[in-house]
């Protein structure tokens, strides 16, 4: 029979291309069991091709049929993410794995289509997706998720309305368009506890949280109560967006919330005609953030109309238009999310336990 | 700076954290309480320390201990007071207080 060592050490010689690294740093194996000469795995999926899946899988059962002793190898793909905490935690919602806060200091980066964009393509790769849009003054999310219906009451409080695979509720569905909502902070912060805990979300693999800009009541609040995975932060290459960012990393260091990425909003224009590209928004704005507090950069999104138009009409791009570079870029800031947090979660110290 | 793995009751009401660098620290209920800070125990301003062991029930320990984000904890006193969060860092610089301050407390 096969030792747990030897099977590990055949799939750490697996490695995922995309990535340049091996499947069991990424945390992709998932529920390894040994029995007898029989090997069966979970292989976590970042991506929706099926090309790229099927021959990563290949390669783990030629890699798992070298080890001696094996007799039968069992891979089963899966895009169930690994949780980032226990269940009992305090602050963690049940059935919901992960918890994504996509933030940016500055107004205006682009945020809620990053983030409708990332729950698209995540949800594209099967698995299960939700997105709350907590920027109670200027809720995007129903018009660039395309989101008609009101939410219906059941379960524990409130159904979140499906959009394009994903599990959406806004702040805006609760108000009149026509309706501004006027609020000091400490209303701000019960109306996204409210809406965390009592939207019957089911089961999820990663809930993303389009946060309003800033460092203010809302972040903390979600930081404090709720237990987060880590965050992404959306900047655009100019040097004011780059600055302001960096407050918002400087508040989730302190509130010990760990950085999943940053992602380069608006980065280049390509030019539809001549195909040339401008830079806009100058340049290197987030791989300053990347390389100055070692965060990861997840993507460089291109200035397009057609992602202006896309979210402005609620079908977001990488659904309308898959071949666009913009789209590109989304699903590989999605693959790349849901990397680092199976690397994150499968190498995470566990949450403190309290036995008083 | 090391995180807490486990934390657990000692005696009747003394806090024991397990930290992650494999040190364990008996903390005194009335110590942590004394060093309670937050804005009511502590002026925000100069730091000066404004609860003092005179004002507190000669016995007060914790009821309840919450975990805050992955940073902090707080801790229900039975005088009623809950609104210091005890970070990390604060609990791990006041690990290097305690015998100080049970020092102090034997008569001179």
């Amino acid at each position: 029979m096969p030792t747990q060592e030897q099977v590990q050490d055949a799939l750490r010689e697996v490695i995922d291309p995309a990535f340049g690294k091996d499947i069991i740093s990424l945390g992709f194996v998932q529920e390894l069991k040994i029995a007898d000469g029989r090997v069966a795995l979970d292989l976590q999926i970042v991506r929706s091709s099926e090309e790229a899946n099927e021959s990563l899988k290949q390669q783990v059962e030629r890699s798992l049929q070298g080890v001696e002793g094996v007799e039968a190898v069992a891979v089963r793909l899966t895009s169930n993410a690994r949780s980032s905490g226990a269940p009992s935690d305090q602050g963690a919602l049940p059935g919901v794995a992960n918890i994504i806060p996509i933030a940016s200091g500055k107004g205006g980066v682009g945020k809620s289509t990053v983030a409708a964009n990332l729950a698209v393509a995540l949800a594209q790769t099967g698995a299960r997706v939700g997105l709350l849009d907590a920027d109670v003054y200027g809720p995007s999310i129903p018009m660039i998720m395309g989101a008609t219906e009101a939410p219906e009451r059941g379960g524990r409080g409130i159904l979140p309305v499906t959009c394009h695979g994903v599990k959406t509720i806004s702040t805006g569905f609760f108000t009149k368009p026509d309706q501004a909502v006027v609020w000091r902070g400490p209303m701000l912060s019960k109306m996204l506890t409210d809406l965390a805990h009592q939207v019957e979300w089911g089961e999820l693999d990663y809930l993303l949280v389009d946060l309003p800009p800033g460092t203010g009541d809302v972040q903390l609040t979600l930081c404090q109560q709720v237990a987060l995975t880590g965050a992404v932060i959306v900047t655009t290459p100019q040097p004011v967006a780059a600055s302001v960012a960096q407050k918002a990393i400087i508040m989730f260091e302190q509130l010990k919330t760990p950085l999943l990425g940053v992602i380069e909003n608006m980065s280049y224009y390509e030019s539809r005609t001549t195909g040339e590209r401008e830079l806009i928004f100058g340049a290197g704005g987030a791989a300053a953030i990347s390389k100055k507090w070692k965060i990861p950069l997840l993507a460089q999104i291109p200035l397009a109309t057609t992602v202006r138009e896309t979210s402005d009409s609620g079908r977001p791009i990488v659904l309308e238009d898959p071949e666009a570079p913009a789209s590109k870029a989304f699903v590989e800031a999605a693959a790349r999310l849901a990397a680092e947090i199976a690397m994150k979660n499968a190498n995470a110290a566990k949450p403190v336990e309290i036995n008083f | 700076m090391p995180t807490p793995v486990r934390i657990n009751r000692h005696g009747d009401h003394d806090i024991e954290i397990e930290w992650d660098n494999d040190q364990t620290v008996v903390y005194p209920s009335r110590f942590l309480r004394l060093n309670c800070p937050c804005a009511v125990c502590e002026d925000e301003v100069t730091g000066k320390r404004i609860v003092q062991d005179s004002m507190l029930p000669i016995l007060t320990y914790p009821t309840k201990i919450e975990s805050v984000g992955r940073y902090a904890i707080q801790i229900y006193w039975s005088d009623s007071h809950s609104t210091g969060l005890y970070t990390w860092e604060t609990l791990w610089a006041l690990a290097a207080k305690i015998d100080d301050w049970k020092a102090g407390l034997k008569p001179s």
